[in-house]
Parts: structure tokens; C-alpha cells; sequence
């Protein structure tokens, strides 16, 4: 009981510092707290959908992508969020449209088609904005930084609520059991396809939105950046370094590597990436429960 | 009408044909036992029951129902469940929560996970694991993880249970401990058993009848006294066991 | 249309098809004897690439003799990654239960590495040098003699690398392995010495593969990704093992990359490339020749 009791003061803790962030920081450090808020909210939609399904989807970028081009595209022609809504629906419906015939094949043939399918979708927004005539977007008139922070704030908290909800669900029971063995949860009466599908759906529909509200905050689109495989390495990166098995996971990874990508991003950003890889793969070879898993692990253990 | 009909079942992996021609029916309650050499397509067979198998052609009727060429899960959901030889337990889960995915998506899909709860905790007590309930599956002993893919089929709440050698693997005294629970759970759920076996002599006391499949065809079913004295059955199944 | 009966294209579509051939039949190996899918292929090939490229730069020797270079460097860099990683993967049971999805992510970190550790080192300024560049006409083609080279040994390499799989001992070894991993050891197949060679000859083909397009093609250290794709088409279309089937594969993405290219334009390369690997991976997984999935 205390121990819940401390789980709640923390969350509440946290959640008014975020809140009260653009009074207290300059705009240096409200940046950075909005890049964690990112990667809070986009590795929780990962978790939601390759952490609990086991299903490792390598092109989350994609609907990251696709939320910016709709903001791109419909900057100024609707209000902001019709345009944020429309964002996450279309991350959604494009989720539904690849996940429909994707999740058909299991295994590398998934992992590797989500990498394919993330760069297609790149090629072919770089081939209509060619076509277009038009080389990046450039966004005006774009809505306050602090205003954007408390959008992205409440992203994440809504993506923290999916994940932590669906992980401790009959849904989220249905998903694991496809990890664990996808034939005999068919048998005990698991719709795998349905629940597998539901799952990439929902986990698009943040991205999506996190996307658009991005490009809002850099004014500039550019498909080569927005759907660049980079930002799907970075919250596969995030999640196992966290533990990718429910909602605590994503904020430890996203803090650990926001903090490190800080320290080294501006001043090293290819060793950060090397760094990054190193670190992955440490993490899958020796804790793949991730920072949070170890954290349970070790708290059971003393108990016992 | 009969519980479950089976019709001119064929299946057929590549120009492998695994099963040919398969007829026979059950009643409610009985339960059939499967005899046959290893390869001679017995869980093919609870495979194409169970919907994780299409067959090639024939008919499977539930009650008059077709569940043939559906998938696995809608078939369970119709209330056929089965185990499988080589266990499937999700080894990363808890004992308990094996058997919980079993009681929120099967036949019963019982939606709030408490009262999932505590009706796998009755289950495992039926079946003598309630003790080992906060456990990963995978730290199950053999014996252990045979029960739980009993339990975890019992949770969804089947009327047709199909199982599939629960009892290889295990000595002499937890052998005996499962078929009591077998007959048990047949009076006490009213349950319908189809039952593939290596152990002869237990397959002989627990089954109604037995039917016996050699190179994927049926010799013959027939009550177990019939098929034991049936010179086919000693020519085809009892003469190549000797062999093994 | 002329264009597109001419010898010219025929041609490039050739060369391209051993370039495939090579690049795929190290992963074949790989992905058919362990399960593994080596998703940093390619930027193990832009390793070799970079390799040939520095010999050449800094001392003058050409491809030609550095490719063997290329190739040890390489397949030393699989020695080490089966001995260091991939042998602790399989051996703990945790691990192996998730085994692909491990892998992949390992493999994943692999690429972000070698791309990054690349860049880092030499800049991402796309590389190339004149070697073999005087033109030869081939009826009424002409041709770079570095491309026909390309062709040569491209072609060479592969029929050797699947010659040697299809009659040497240790290639019956490696195809039993593909065939069957359980009863393979059961027969006294050594997995282990079996494994650490495969991750030689597939890392060091990619490397050679690297190595020989670097005379031909610029080298960049995000250059490799497209090939892992081209490489994953090939095996696929020839099936999942099956090393003879891969060169029927890389001529076959070849002849669909060439003239696709040459009846739309250069800008839908990418778009057709990741496009026949999107639909072949949904309508077909199992490939064109290999045996229907049970």
C-alpha cells in the first residue's frame, strides 16, 4: 500500500511539474521537455502495439510521417485541431490499410516489411511533392511554443493512459498471449487477427498527431526528416532500454535517452547514434526487461 | 441428431495426403478414443477439429453446425477446445494467467478480469495447481504444464474436449491421478471427450469407443472390447508396434 | 521502344543481376541456415565498398586485389559477431524464446553503428574513384570496363559460392542444417563450426559484394539499406535457402528494376524497388520458386 501510495505522489509530482514547466524554464530547456513529452508519447504507442504483440514494428516513423504531411498540407486551410484530428485519423487509416494485409506474415517477414513499408511511403511523398513542384513546406503563422508543449503534454499523457489501460485489460491479456504463442492462443479462443490489427490501429493514431504537432514546432516540412528511419530507431531504442511490457517502461527509456541524445546530440550527433546501437544492443543481450523490468526484478527480489 | 459428425474428412499437406476420407460420429458425453501408430494422422485430425487445420475436403458438424474451415478461435468460441502433444503453455506468463486467457476469450468470454479470476482459480484447484498459480508457466515440470493445458482448456468452457497424449510423459501414479480427473470432469461438465493415447491399457478403460486410424484411414471404430479382439486392428497397429 | 530492345539495357540489367546475386547469397546463408535475418547487410557491404575505396585512394591498388581484403575484413567481423553475440543469444534460453525478434533488433543496432561509425569516420560525403574506366563498346553498347568487371566476378563468385554449397561436404552439411536443424544434429552435423563459417562467407560476401560496386557505384554510409531490400526481394522470389533459386531471383529484380526504370524515370527507382518488395512480401512470402508455406 505504500508503495502504491509513493507510485501516486510521484505521478502527481511529475505531472505538476510538467504543468508549470513553461513558468519556471527558459525556452532551451521547455525544448528539451518537449522532446521527452515526444518520446514519452510515441514509445508508448510503440509499447501498445510491439511490446505487448511481440510483433517489432521498425517503421513507426511512418505514421509520424504522415501526421506531418496532413499538417503540412492542411496548415491554415482548417482549424488547428481539426488539422491534429485529421492527423491521427489518417496515422490510423493508414495503419489499417498496411495492418490489414502485413500482419498476415509473421516474424522478420513483419519486421522487415514495417522498414520497407516506411521507406515506400517516404519515397512516395518525395515523389508527390516533386510532382508538386514544391521542395520542403515552410509552415507560418504557427501557434506559440508553450501552447504546442501542452499539447504535446497532454499526448502523452493520453498515450501513457492507452498503454497502461490496454496492458492491464482483457485486451491487453489477449495481446501477450499472442506474443507468447500466437497459434495456441487462437485455439483458446484469442481473435488474434482482430485484437492484432486493433492494437497497430490505436498505436498509429498517436504518432500521427505527435507528428503534426512536430512540424507545427519546426515549421518546416521535409520528407527525408519527417519519415527518416531514425525516429523509428529511436523509440524501438526507447522502449526496450525502458522495458517494453507496459506504461512505466516508455518514460524511463524516453528520459534516459533524451537526457543522453542532450549531453551528446548537438556536439556529436553521429556518435550518438553509434552510442545508441551500442546501447540496444547491450540491452537486448543483457537487461531485455528493460530499466523498468530490472527495477521490479530487483524490488521482488529484496522482498523475497 | 448426433454431437458431433465428422464426414468424408480428407486433408492433405502438398501430395502428402495425412488423413483420407475420415467418417464418424460421436454422442454427447461419450468420450472416443484415437488409436494409431505415430503418423497414422491422429493429431491431424484434432487439428482439423479445432479449426487449426483446413482439411482438403469433408465436413465437420458441431451439432449440425459446420465449424470446418473456420478459424481456430471461432471454433473454440462455438465450444471446442483442445490440447496439444507437444505443450504450448505461454511460457512467459503465470500459471493463472495462462489459464485466464483461456476463460476471457473462449466459449464463456467472460469480460471483467476478476470474475475471469476467480473462476480459473476454482479450474485450478480441479486440476491440482492451485498451489503453483503465482508461477511462470515455464517453471512447470512436464507433469505440471500438461495440467495447465488442460486447465487453460477447461477455462473456456468447452463442450467438446479434444486431448491430446496428457498423459505421456507421466509415471504410473500421476498417470492414474489424470485419468480420474478426466472421468471426473466429464460428470461434473458434462463434457464430450475425444482422447488420443499411447498408454493402451488406459486408453482401453477411460474411452466409450475407440476409433482406429492406420496411414491416415479408418480401420474401424467400435467399443474397446471389439477393437482389441479385431484381427485388423492387431495386423495393422498392435503388429507394427511390436516393431517400434 | 527502341530503347528498351537495346543491348545497353540488357547489359546493365546483367550487371546489376550478379551485383543482387552476390549481396543476396550472403544473407541467403545467414537467414537459411540460422533464422537470422541480417537486416545491416547492406552496410556491411558499404564496409567492403569504403575498404576498396581507402586501398585505392591511399596506396593505388585497385578493387581487384583489395576485394580480398574486403572479404577478411568482413567475414572477420562475422566470426566475431556469431562468436561474441549471436552464440550467447542462442544459448540463453530467455533470449532464444524471442529469438527473430531479438536478432532483429541486434542486427538493427548492427546497421546504426556501421552507418553512424561511417559517417563519423569518413564524413557522409558520397565516395567514388576511376578505376577500369575506359569504354568498351559490346555490339552496339558501350560500357565501362570497371561494370563488365563487376559482371565477371559478380558472376563468378556467386556460381562458385553456390557450386561449393551444392557439392563440397561442408556445403552438404550447411543444406542439411537449412533442410532440417533437428535431424542435422542428430547425424553428428557439427551446428556450431557449421554456424560461425556461414557467418564468415555471408559477412565476407557482403563485403566483397561492397568491394566490387565500389567501382562502379559512389559509396555513402546510408548507402546500404536499399541492397539489404534488394537482397531480402531476391531471397525471397527464390525462396527462403535456397541459394541456386537467388540468382534466378536477382536476375529477375534486376530485369523489373532496369526496365521499370527505363519506361518511367530515374526519380521512381526507389518507389519501384520498395514496391515489388512490399508485393511480393504480401501476395507471395513464401517466393515465386519456393515451396507453398504449410
Amino acid at each position: 500500500m505504500k508503495e502504491r501510495a509513493l507510485t501516486i505522489v510521484s505521478i502527481i509530482a511529475a505531472l505538476a511539474l510538467f504543468v508549470g514547466a513553461p513558468q519556471i524554464v527558459n525556452a532551451y530547456w521547455l525544448g528539451v521537455a518537449l522532446q521527452l513529452l515526444s518520446g514519452i508519447a510515441l514509445t508508448q504507442s510503440w509499447v501498445a502495439f510491439s511490446g505487448l504483440t511481440g510483433y517489432v514494428s521498425l517503421g513507426h516513423a511512418v505514421f509520424y510521417g504522415a501526421g506531418a504531411y496532413v499538417m503540412a498540407l492542411l496548415w491554415q486551410s482548417a482549424a488547428l485541431w481539426e488539422i491534429l484530428v485529421a492527423s491521427g485519423f489518417t496515422a490510423a487509416a493508414l495503419a489499417l490499410l498496411i495492418g490489414y494485409p502485413a500482419l498476415r506474415v509473421r516474424g522478420p517477414y513483419f519486421v522487415i516489411l514495417t522498414l520497407g513499408l516506411s521507406e515506400l511511403c517516404k519515397y512516395v511523398v518525395i515523389a508527390i511533392e516533386a510532382a508538386l513542384e514544391s521542395s520542403g513546406r515552410l509552415l507560418f503563422d504557427t501557434p506559440d511554443p508553450v501552447f504546442l508543449y501542452y499539447i504535446m503534454l497532454l499526448l502523452a499523457v493520453l498515450a501513457t493512459l492507452l498503454t497502461w489501460g490496454l496492458a492491464r485489460s482483457r485486451w491487453g491479456a489477449g495481446l501477450r498471449a499472442i506474443r507468447e504463442d500466437e497459434t495456441a492462443a487462437s485455439t483458446v479462443g484469442v481473435p488474434v487477427t482482430f485484437l492484432k490489427i486493433m492494437a497497430f490501429v490505436l498505436s498509429a493514431f498517436i504518432p500521427g498527431v505527435v507528428g503534426a504537432v512536430w512540424v507545427l514546432r519546426t515549421t518546416f516540412f521535409e520528407p527525408m526528416q519527417l519519415f527518416s528511419p531514425t525516429t523509428s530507431f529511436t523509440i524501438v531504442t526507447m522502449a526496450v532500454i525502458g522495458g517494453s511490457d507496459g506504461a512505466p517502461g516508455p518514460i524511463f527509456g524516453a528520459a534516459f535517452i533524451v537526457i543522453l541524445s542532450e549531453l551528446l546530440w548537438a556536439r556529436a550527433p553521429q556518435f550518438y547514434l553509434v552510442l545508441l546501437g551500442i546501447l540496444l544492443i547491450s540491452f537486448v543481450l543483457f537487461i531485455p526487461r528493460g530499466i523498468y523490468g530490472q527495477l521490479t526484478a530487483l524490488a521482488q527480489r529484496r522482498r523475497a | 441428431m448426433s454431437f458431433l459428425r465428422v464426414e468424408n474428412l480428407t486433408c492433405r499437406f502438398g501430395g502428402i495426403v495425412a488423413l483420407q476420407d475420415i467418417s464418424f460420429s460421436m454422442e454427447k458425453g461419450e468420450i472416443l478414443g484415437l488409436m494409431g501408430a505415430n503418423g497414422a494422422g491422429k493429431t491431424t485430425l484434432l487439428s482439423l477439429i479445432a479449426g487449426n487445420v483446413a482439411p482438403s475436403a469433408g465436413h465437420i458438424l458441431l451439432e449440425g453446425e459446420r465449424i470446418d474451415g473456420r478459424s481456430p478461435h471461432r471454433v473454440n468460441g462455438l465450444g471446442v477446445a483442445r490440447t496439444f502433444q507437444i505443450v504450448r503453455p505461454f511460457a512467459g506468463m503465470t500459471v493463472l494467467g495462462n489459464v485466464m486467457i483461456g476463460a476471457l476469450y473462449g466459449r464463456g468470454r467472460t469480460m471483467s478480469l476478476r470474475h475471469a479470476r476467480t473462476q480459473c482459480l476454482e479450474i485450478l484447484d480441479e486440476v491440482g495447481l492451485a498451489d503453483r498459480r503465482d508461477l511462470p508457466a515455464a517453471a512447470l515440470t512436464l507433469a505440471g504444464r500438461k495440467r495447465l493445458e488442460v486447465a487453460r482448456a477447461l477455462a473456456t468452457q468447452p463442450r467438446l474436449l479434444l486431448l491430446d497424449e496428457v498423459l505421456a510423459g507421466l509415471n504410473a501414479s500421476e498417470a492414474n491421478d489424470a485419468l480420474d480427473l478426466i472421468r471426473r470432469l466429464r460428470e461434473t461438465r458434462m463434457l464430450s471427450i475425444i482422447i488420443i493415447e499411447h498408454v493402451m491399457k488406459a486408453l482401453m478403460r477411460l474411452s466409450h469407443r475407440i476409433l482406429v486410424l492406420h496411414d491416415g484411414k479408418k480401420i474401424m471404430d467400435g467399443e474397446p472390447a471389439e477393437v482389441a479382439s479385431d484381427p485388423r486392428v492387431i495386423a495393422a497397429y498392435l503388429g507394427e508396434h511390436a516393431h517400434v | 521502344m527502341d530503347q528498351i530492345a537495346s543491348t545497353q539495357l540488357l547489359l546493365s540489367a546483367l550487371i546489376l543481376a550478379s551485383i543482387y546475386a552476390l549481396v543476396a547469397l550472403g544473407l541467403n546463408l545467414i537467414y537459411g541456415t540460422m533464422r537470422l535475418l541480417n537486416v545491416a547487410h547492406g552496410d556491411l557491404m558499404m564496409l567492403g565498398g569504403y575498404f576498396s575505396y581507402w586501398v585505392f585512394q591511399l596506396v593505388g591498388i585497385g578493387p581487384l586485389w583489395s576485394m580480398f581484403g574486403a572479404v577478411l575484413l568482413t567475414a572477420i567481423l562475422g566470426a566475431a559477431c556469431y562468436l561474441s553475440i549471436v552464440r550467447y543469444v542462442i544459448g540463453n534460453r530467455e533470449l532464444a524464446a524471442r529469438l527473430e525478434a531479438n536478432s532483429l533488433l541486434i542486427f538493427f543496432g548492427f546497421a546504426i553503428i556501421i552507418q553512424n561509425g561511417l559517417s563519423m569516420a569518413f564524413t557522409s560525403d558520397p565516395r567514388s574513384y576511376g578505376y577500369l574506366n575506359s569504354i568498351l563498346a559490346v555490339g552496339d553498347a558501350r560500357v565501362e570496363l570497371n561494370r563488365l568487371a563487376v559482371l565477371g566476378l559478380g558472376t563468378v563468385a556467386s556460381a562458385g559460392c553456390v557450386l561449393f554449397f551444392q557439392f563440397s561436404r561442408f556445403g552438404l552439411a550447411t543444406r542439411a542444417l537449412i533442410q532440417q536443424r533437428d535431424a542435422a544434429s542428430l547425424v553428428g552435423i557439427n551446428a556450431d563450426r557449421i554456424q560461425l563459417l556461414v557467418f564468415c562467407v555471408g559477412f565476407g560476401m557482403a563485403g566483397l559484394a561492397g568491394s566490387l560496386v565500389s567501382m562502379t557505384e559512389t559509396v555513402t554510409p546510408f548507402g546500404g539499406f536499399p541492397y539489404t531490400i534488394s537482397a531480402f526481394v531476391v531471397i525471397i522470389l527464390g525462396g527462403l535457402g535456397n541459394l541456386g533459386g537467388g540468382i534466378l531471383g536477382a536476375v529477375l529484380l534486376a530485369i523489373i528494376e532496369i526496365y521499370g526504370v527505363a519506361l518511367t524515370s530515374a526519380a521512381y527507382r526507389s518507389i519501384l524497388l520498395y514496391g515489388v518488395f512490399i508485393t511480393v512480401l504480401l501476395i507471395r512470402p513464401q517466393g515465386l520458386l519456393g515451396r507453398s508455406a504449410r
